[in-house]
């Protein structure tokens, strides 16, 4: 059975439930919960399980912080839902992790001032006190640290390529847009797996290629971080850009030629991944760190699987300098965000952020990275790390790991291939690194029209890329967005840009 | 969300209460015929049937818990509603949001789409049942009957998300089976999924899968109220299977027929939320798009909670006059309405 509808049919289920907790709500939750009760975590869930609650991670991060927690999970592919519809009827836990910086209903609850200023209190903790200003002030919103910042590396993203593909079919790594046209054309058409079959594509993509895969390959064209500023000082949206543009006849052109899979825009995350691990397709826009999890997947299935994986960083276009978008905007993943409705007081907001400092000290990082020694990994003498059981990593550890408040604790070297590379490769680029210009400037017209905006032309992008409009209707549709509240946005960016930039 | 179901619960809730009256319509008629004076007769038969009161209390008060209680949040249609300011501190708008609706061109898709679909819905899958509670009205081995109905009905447990989920591995391009066996014939792929033409059939196809044998039910009920006489009599005078079908058993179930479909006008804007949004994709959003998805997109995705509300309201309005229509309709063609 394909999981494919699983997600959309729990956030169906969420709706459902919605309109009742919605309508019936108002009469706000009496009993005070107690000061030393447990803190309540609402965090996104990226991987296809629920950990466990009474877990070994969980139990170890309770016995290290001396706090008891509780998280609710939320699957990462229905969080907007689940977030907006818990943002409106006020049911939110002590800690919400809020990762969806654009969002029209989270700007607009952050803005309302839903949510604790913490920036007053961080010098009073030791590692919050110590995160790069640089994040605080691009988590920063109309100059109010509305959260934690989670602190992610700016730049993971990358192409990843089948190496064994390359080697059967005797071909380069490629380094340049039109190298890597020929080698997605190459895995369409060319056997690359050898099992006689056309069975194989060049890129697999996804439903959010809009969104995710394909903005980093903009990146490579030159288009900006969502928005772009030129040289008048005039901000852009980067999907109404020329650069932006060609990117996407390069891979309608990758695409007619049958070497994108051509049903992506139903394909949801799970999907692809379980498309990669069966050599579906052999290119993947995605986090580096991805391979070495594509290739865990594959061996689960088939322990002698012959995958290999080519890591790129420095992938070019038409002689341009390599630049990469930053797909944590700019090393700022989100908010660990307070709400005043939950955490009453000054006293709490210190223990919650007491908590969250904790879990950035060295151990709970390293429980949430690599689980507990023994159990999940074993360390070498050179302190090389080795996941031992994949398995129980996967159900235990993995699910926490992009909870953790910073990423950039610690770099672990590890056993397993492609680690290493891949945080290597991601702090390689970090200074091409291309950053929303806008990020921390505020428009009404931005919080409140954004999503509505950016949907359409998603689905514009869909339909052009699949051949159902051209480039001049795509065009149509920017133009109707502009009237629709995209020309106020880059008119309220501008001004804002222009009075914080001189 | 507050729109998405409120309207539809007006309709169901009063075809509910409905039923819920039913056992009391003959009493008021036998308690005037035998004594005139009302007030006090009416008192003691409320008393005599006061076991049919009680029973009736659990029903009625899921409907005031869940559907009419709800249905106060509506109110937020008329403001610009802001969760943290509540219902009590939000701005109050008017009718800002349906003026708002009425004047964008999403309105006409939206309905197009709708009734196109709802459409495809009557003629399509309304009959299906029907058809397929006569052929199995017609089957005589007893545990060929019951076996073939359990499998009929089966689909109906499954959940949309399973439902499309098989769809979706039979359809898909890439490397779908239906696909394969269409591609071996040496014919182009046909991308069911996301080709808007192939959205309806395909939409309404996976509703009468799923449906149709569960609605035979109330059909195949309705059926075994006809007299065997007039089978006999008619077998006497000559008349085949089909004969006794069409002039016997169709005539027998017309009622039933006619309510049912009543129900199915009230349904008409409410074709539900889960299946549509399930099978909707960028691709063919243009003709997916309807009432119940968009009130959930505006809505939930983009956190526009009193315009939705008013959408989701006005759907509920339509779908409330329809069905007030059809029983009329009905009353006046001399059959029963449902209410």
């Amino acid at each position: 059975m394909s999981k494919q509808t699983f997600v959309k049919g729990a956030a169906a289920a969420a709706v459902t439930a919605l309109a009742l907790t919605a309508c019936s709500g108002g009469s706000g939750d009496g009993g005070g919960e107690a000061d030393d009760g447990p803190i309540t975590w609402m965090a996104m869930l990226h991987t296809p399980v629920t950990p466990d609650a009474d877990g070994p991670i969980h139990t170890a991060l309770e016995e290290y912080t001396g706090q008891e927690f509780d998280i609710q999970w939320v699957p990462d592919a229905s969080k907007e839902e689940k977030i907006n519809s818990a943002l409106a009827s006020g049911e939110l836990a002590d800690i919400v992790s809020l990762t969806v910086t654009d969002s029209t209903t989270v700007r607009q609850a952050l803005g309302a001032g839903q949510f604790w200023d913490v920036e007053p209190f961080l010098s009073e903790f030791p590692n919050l006190s110590k995160i790069d200003p640089q994040t605080i002030e691009a988590a920063k919103l109309d100059g109010t640290l509305y959260g934690v910042p989670f602190q992610k590396i700016k730049t993971r993203y990358g192409v990843v390529v089948r190496q064994d593909w390359l080697d059967n079919l005797g071909l380069e790594v490629p380094h340049t847009i039109e190298d890597l046209e020929k080698v997605a054309v190459a895995f369409t058409n060319d056997d690359p797996d050898g099992n006689g079959k056309d069975d194989t594509t060049g890129f697999i993509d996804r439903e959010e290629s809009f969104l995710v895969g394909f903005r980093s390959l903009t990146g490579y064209f030159g288009a900006g971080d969502k928005f772009s500023v030129d040289d008048s000082g005039q901000v852009h949206a980067a999907f109404t850009t020329d650069e932006f543009k060609d990117a996407m006849e390069w891979y309608r052109g990758v695409y007619e030629q049958g070497a994108v899979n051509q049903e992506f825009v139903t394909v949801q995350k799970t999907n692809q991944q379980d498309a990669i691990a069966q050599g579906k397709g052999g290119i993947v826009v995605t986090g580096l760190f991805e391979a070495k999890n594509y290739l865990a997947l594959a061996e689960s299935a088939d322990p002698k699987t012959p995958m290999k994986w080519a890591l790129v960083n420095d992938i070019t276009y038409d002689g341009q300098p390599h630049r990469i978008i930053s797909d944590t905007g700019g090393g700022m993943g989100g908010w660990l965000a307070l709400p005043k409705s939950e955490v009453k007081n000054e006293d709490e907001v210190r223990k919650v952020l007491g908590f969250i400092d904790k879990l950035i000290d060295e151990e709970p990082y390293t429980l949430m990275t690599n689980g507990i020694e023994g159990t999940h990994y074993e360390e070498d003498a050179e302190g090389v790390v080795t996941i031992t059981d994949q398995t129980a990593w996967e159900q235990d550890v993995q699910p926490y790991s992009s909870s953790r408040p910073s990423e950039k604790v610690k770099t672990f070297k590890s056993s397993t291939p492609y680690v290493d590379e891949a945080n290597e490769k991601m702090a390689e680029q970090e200074p091409d690194a291309v950053v929303n210009p806008t990020q921390s400037l505020t428009s009404e017209t931005f919080d409140r029209q954004w999503s509505t905006l950016e949907d359409r032309a998603m689905d514009a992008y869909n339909r052009y890329l699949t051949g159902q409009i051209e480039m001049a209707d795509y065009e149509a549709v920017v133009e109707d967005l502009r009237g629709q509240g995209l020309d106020d946005i880059e008119q309220e960016f501008t001004d804002a840009y222009a009075e914080v930039n001189g | 969300m507050v729109g998405v179901t409120s309207a539809g619960d007006a309709v169901s809730a009063a075809a509910a209460t409905a039923t819920a009256t039913d056992p009391r319509t003959p009493t008021p008629a036998s308690a005037s015929v035998t004594a005139p004076p009302a007030p006090r007769k009416r008192r003691s038969t409320f008393w005599r049937h006061r076991t049919l009161y009680l029973m009736a209390v659990p029903g009625i008060v899921y409907f005031l818990i869940f559907k009419y209680a709800p249905m106060g949040g509506l109110v937020i249609a008329f403001q610009d509603y802001l969760p943290f300011l509540g219902i009590t501190g939000s701005p109050w708008v008017g009718f800002d949001h349906f003026v708002r609706f009425f004047s964008e061109d999403t309105f006409y898709v939206l309905l197009r789409n709708t009734l196109m679909i709802s459409l495809g819905m009557l003629v399509f899958a309304f009959p299906v049942p029907i058809v397929l509670a006569l052929l199995l009205n017609e089957v005589r081995t007893r545990w060929f009957k019951r076996s073939i109905q359990s499998v009929v009905y089966l689909p109906h447990f499954l959940s949309w998300v399973i439902v499309v989920s098989i769809f979706y591995v039979l359809l898909t391009t890439d490397g779908g089976s239906i696909n394969n066996l269409i591609v071996s014939w040496g014919l182009d792929p046909i991308p069911f999924l996301t080709d808007p033409d192939w959205l309806r059939p395909m939409y309404i196809f996976q509703e009468i899968w799923k449906g149709a044998g569960w609605g035979t039910i109330v059909y195949l009920a309705a059926m075994t109220a006809v007299d065997m006489q007039l089978y006999e009599a008619s077998e006497l005078d000559g008349a085949g299977r089909l004969r006794q079908a069409w002039h016997i058993t169709l005539p027998a179930i017309r009622p039933t027929i006619i309510v049912m479909f009543i129900l199915a006008i009230g349904d008409f804007l409410e074709l539900g939320f889960e299946h549509m949004f399930l099978v909707m994709n960028s691709l063919n959003r243009e003709v997916a798009d309807i009432f119940d998805t968009y009130v959930y997109t505006a809505g939930i995705e983009n956190g526009q909670l009193s315009y939705a509300a008013a959408v989701g309201l006005f759907k509920g309005l339509v779908g409330l006059v329809l069905v007030v229509f059809a029983n009329r309709l009905a009353k006046r063609f001399g059959e029963e309405g449902v209410y």
